[in-house]
């Protein structure tokens, strides 16, 4: 080559370094002029698609309507969901496949327990701002990761709500029947010490399985041992399948459920037996149940957008979780980055959702913003009656 | 006493469910020598098909019962085709997988269609939901139905391979396939027959249980796992080994989570299963097993 | 000339593989520690099933005891991990011995039958044997650390994985050429023929089960390092229905068709992903299409193909080994036991 076209190819290759390394416009991953790209892992296949796929929905028809209304100071805000099928290994993939190769700027998710503190140190390690929007495990939020907040009451929040609210209501003699599973056990072990920490010891402690269809022995135990009320940490099915075998036995404990049943009509349905469910109170994370008038609003937009589904206790999770974090990400202002919208989660105080029983808050100390589960119940065949929040310090 | 016989009576009732699963299992087993691990979700599919003829649509009981088993059997005909009839002389592992794909395409489809209706979809009984007393215990009507549905379901079978043309051939080619075609027996028919009787079976088992079960996409691999045990008890070729299968898992997990305590009852079926075969590695009703040289 | 050999793509694809880690981020690396992880799942698997002919489906339950195990050694008594490691696997590998003795028993379905109410057992044992395993909700075990190596955890596991894999594939290799490899083709295509052979069915059958358990533990070890925590999910049916799709997709009784097979099935559940909720159906679809028209695994379809991919003992077409035997004592004796 003359010496005029090596020089001519060494400017090119100047200029082209130069632009290269020339800093970019600061933006964040997953942010662009126009849009906010936010993850979400849960299960959308396996049994725990109820708390990945269904929560999940409900976080879209939130992100539509803020859409349709122009954003958030001019980005819409974009979904992307990943699967972990409820397992460890898988989560920790979608997780680092949503952060580390799509590249997007924030998540709201965790389904299954197990899988989502599997997934924790990930995510910390990573620093992306995370919400919560379903999995209870207390390990996931306790100690604080700084860029991890949740909007699930967490299994010792409401294992302590059960025993406030069964000594509220008289009982004298608690006994108590679980699920062994990961979800079980988050919530067993907390109830545990809190009945230790009252001085109470159950007079029965049964299992029942997820996929049960009997539970004579269950209640013939219980009976035996004259419980006047039942701590249920259970699935709406082996519920379901209790109460009824309750009731063949003529055994009709005050029945304490959590937020894994929160939708009393539907549960009166799937035990069958009309009156068994005259003594089931339980927990919502949601103040409204599904046919609540209230969420006609959600309903509509749900089933628009899912046809063939019914608005679910699942959607309204996380129709609940996503304005949390739309919340958050207005409050972080336009020009967005991480560090802003994880201080944004701290500097959420009494913020009321359309769906939670009391506000959230959270704080740096303290990273679980709801902790006012609402106590419902239902006359068989009749009104569902909102009992109050118990509040739940610690 | 009242202890026992309340356990009694719980194992037999949910051993009847599983011995309805176990039944199809033994059907199919008969014919082609194989275990179809789509058989859970053939049972999930149509009870799914059932609730939404007969509590979305409103069509009768009568009329979904025939509906439901009449596409439990297609979908058992369907799966002997594109799974079974192709890879007939492949290896058993090959089978299974097959089988198994053919399982997570239905409950990825159930899961799509119906899925977002609800946690756990009801279905009503066919019988008033009160429970009424049967001697001294109370039972829940629809648990009698269930067993009188295996009762029926088992009879009905029994005379069938006895006594009919069809349920001979279906022995006969179990016995020895080749010999079978020498006689004349068109033994492809004959597979794609005892599929579709397996899978009909499970439909019917489907929506007797619907109402005691709850209907959602997961409940196949449950009803799969003790259904095959139950029918490995059994041994695997006799069909009231089959209900006797059944009904001994049911007891088995009833006993052990009343006498020792609940957390042992999803052991206990498989403690029973291990004895067993190790005593009798054909199981209980299976007649011994001959080795090939 | 055969450039497209086995070995030379056997080659090309270690070669790829350790050359790997500064391209991939963090996602990436992660997805090929799995498939390491899973290749000696799938040898393992593939030596008893493919190889010995045993119809076993205990060997997600063998990943889950080699992983509790190696997690259990660190946490409950203070092990490091470098001594925990080998003993988890070889506990895995006894627990494998010990369920060869019903296979001395039982065959085909009965087999399975009794090696599935095994793997419900130990799972089973996980949830409720709290005081060691921590029940449910699993438990973390120590960061591993690669010190004095400066390499940090992720890349150094990743190799360990890889030189793990590669040792233990050519055993697998040599094993099968050798006088134990046909001793289990022997049992495999007809036990009473090889017992009149000479060959001992009880040490054949152990060898057998005892070297995929300790394969499985192997693997459960490195499992419990990658995730640094141990849970009863992971090691369930849907675990053992990937195994065994990896042996059938890669090759029955094929030591690089397991390789070939567990890259293909863990790629495939990544790709996956795009279909979101769809997943279930087209992983469905895929499998069925798979066995039906790749007959004898990826394997089988290369050898049609290319030159240089002939192995020992790999028979042309697998006997078939559905129980044709039991139907057999339905004749005389079968309207009576009808009754």
């Amino acid at each position: 080559m003359g010496i005029r076209r090596a020089l001519r190819v060494a400017a090119a290759v100047a200029v082209t370094a130069m632009v290269g390394a020339m800093p970019a416009l600061a933006e964040e991953p997953g942010v662009t002029a126009d849009t906010i790209k936010i993850g979400s892992f849960g299960a959308l296949t396996g049994p725990g698609y109820l708390y990945g796929k269904l929560v999940m929905n409900g976080v879209e028809a939130v992100f539509d309507e803020v859409n349709a209304a122009g954003g958030i100071h001019g980005r819409k805000l974009q979904l992307v969901r990943e699967d972990d099928r409820c397992d460890p290994a898988a989560a920790i993939a979608a997780v680092q496949k949503l952060m580390h190769q799509d590249q997007v700027f924030a998540m709201i998710g965790g389904g299954c327990s197990n899988a989502t503190f599997a997934a924790r140190d990930a995510i910390e390690t990573a620093k992306v701002p995370t919400v919560i929007f379903a999995s209870v495990h207390d390990g996931i939020t306790v100690p604080p990761a700084p860029n991890i907040y949740s909007t699930a009451l967490t299994s010792s929040i409401e294992s302590q709500a059960q025993v406030v609210f069964a000594q509220q209501q008289g009982a004298k003699r608690i006994a108590v029947v679980s699920m062994r599973d990961a979800w079980g056990r988050a919530r067993y072990t907390p109830l545990m010490e809190a009945l230790k920490a009252k001085g109470i010891t159950p007079v029965a402690d049964e299992e029942l399985s997820p996929d049960a269809n009997d539970a004579t022995a269950q209640v013939l135990r219980l009976k035996a041992a004259n419980a006047d009320a039942v701590i249920m940490i259970l699935y709406p099915k082996p519920a379901a399948v209790f109460l009824r075998d309750a009731y063949k036995l003529g055994f009709k404990p005050l029945a304490v459920g959590q937020s894994g049943i929160a939708d009393p009509a539907a549960f009166e349905e799937q035990v069958g037996v009309p009156g068994a469910t005259a003594m089931f109170r339980t927990i919502s994370q949601v103040k409204y149940t599904p046919d609540d008038p209230a969420m006609d609003k959600w309903r509509k937009l749900m089933e628009t957008k899912f046809p063939g589904d019914r608005l679910s206790v699942y959607n309204l999770f996380g129709i609940g979780s996503a304005q949390y974090l739309v919340e958050a990400l207005k409050r972080a202002g336009p020009d967005l980055t991480r560090a802003k919208l994880i201080a944004a989660f701290a500097g959420i105080k009494n913020f009321n959702t359309d769906v939670h029983p009391g506000p959230l808050t959270c704080s740096e100390a303290d990273h679980r913003c709801h902790k006012s589960p609402a106590w419902l119940a239902k006359e068989p065949g009749g009104a569902m009656k909102v009992l109050g929040v118990t509040t739940v310090e610690n | 006493m009242l202890l026992f016989s309340y356990l009694l009576m719980s194992g037999v009732t949910t051993g009847a469910l599983y011995a309805l699963v176990a039944l199809g299992f033994v059907v199919v087993n008969k014919a082609t020598g194989i275990i179809n691990f789509a058989q859970g979700e053939f049972f999930m599919f149509a009870g799914f098909v059932a609730w939404m003829l007969h509590v979305q649509m409103g069509v009768n009981y009568a009329l979904t019962f025939a509906l439901a088993v009449g596409c439990g059997f297609l979908l058992g005909c369907l799966t002997e085709r594109i799974a079974f009839r192709p890879l007939a002389k492949s290896d058993i592992v090959s089978l299974v997988l097959a089988t198994v794909g053919i399982a997570f395409v239905l409950r990825g489809l159930a899961r799509l269609i119906w899925g977002g209706k609800a946690d756990y979809l009801s279905f009503p009984p066919l019988t008033s939901p009160d429970p009424i007393m049967v001697g001294n215990i109370m039972v829940i009507p629809q648990q009698l139905a269930v067993l009188a549905g295996t009762v029926v379901i088992m009879a009905v079978f029994t005379v069938f391979f006895r006594r009919t043309r069809a349920g001979k051939m279906m022995q006969a080619t179990a016995d020895n396939a080749k010999a079978a075609l020498l006689v004349g027996i068109r033994t492809d028919r004959i597979y794609t027959l005892s599929f579709g009787t397996g899978a009909a079976i499970a439909a019917a088992a489907a929506v007797l249980t619907a109402p005691l079960t709850l209907l959602y996409p997961d409940i196949g691999f449950a009803f799969f796992l003790k259904g095959f045990a139950a029918a490995v008890l059994g041994g695997l070729t006799s069909l009231p080994g089959a209900v006797l299968g059944g009904l001994l898992v049911g007891v088995a997990e009833s006993m052990a989570g009343g006498y020792i305590h609940s957390s042992v009852m999803e052991l206990s079926p498989f403690v029973v299963i291990m004895i067993v075969l190790v005593l009798k590695p054909s199981g209980l009703l299976g007649g011994r097993a001959m080795r090939r040289v | 000339m055969t450039p497209f050999s086995r070995r030379n793509v056997l080659l090309a694809l270690l070669a790829a593989a350790i050359l790997l880690p500064p391209f991939a981020n963090v996602y990436q690396l992660f997805v090929a520690n799995l498939i390491v992880i899973y290749v000696l799942l799938a040898i393992g698997l593939n030596i008893l099933v493919g190889y010995a002919g045993q119809l076993a489906f205990a060997n997600a339950a063998m990943f889950g005891i080699g992983a509790y195990a190696t997690g259990l050694l660190q946490v409950q008594l203070g092990w490091s991990f470098w001594a925990a490691f080998p003993c988890g696997a070889l506990i895995a590998a006894v627990v494998g011995l010990a369920l060869s003795l019903p296979a001395l028993r039982l065959s085909g379905l009965y087999l399975a039958l009794s090696t599935l109410a095994f793997a419900q057992a130990t799972q089973w044992v996980f949830l409720h044997w709290e005081s060691v395993t921590f029940g449910a909700g699993g438990f973390k075990t120590p960061p591993l650390s690669f010190a004095p190596l400066p390499v940090d955890k992720p890349l150094g596991l990743y190799y360990l994985s890889l030189a793990l894999a590669v040792a233990l594939f050519l055993f697998a290799h040599n094993l099968v050429a050798s006088r134990v490899g046909r001793a289990f083709v022997a049992v495999r295509d007809g036990e009473v023929a090889a017992e009149s052979l000479g060959v001992d069915l009880l040490r054949t059958k152990a060898l057998a089960f005892g070297i995929s358990g300790f394969y499985a533990g192997v693997a459960g070890g490195l499992y419990s390092a990658m995730l640094n925590f141990v849970a009863p999910e992971g090691f369930d049916l849907f675990q053992m229905v990937l195994h065994k799709a990896m042996i059938v997709v890669g090759g029955l009784g094929s030591v690089v068709g397991s390789v070939l097979g567990a890259g293909v099935i863990i790629v495939l559940l990544e790709v996956l992903r795009a279909f979101k909720g769809l997943q279930e159906i087209v992983f469905g679809a895929l499998l069925v299409v798979f066995v039906l028209f790749m007959r004898g695994g990826l394997i089988a379809v290369i050898k049609r193909h290319v030159r240089g991919w002939e192995e020992p003992l790999r028979l042309v077409q697998p006997p078939p080994t559905r129980p044709e035997a039991a139907p057999a004592q339905a004749q005389a004796p079968a309207s009576v036991a009808e009754r």
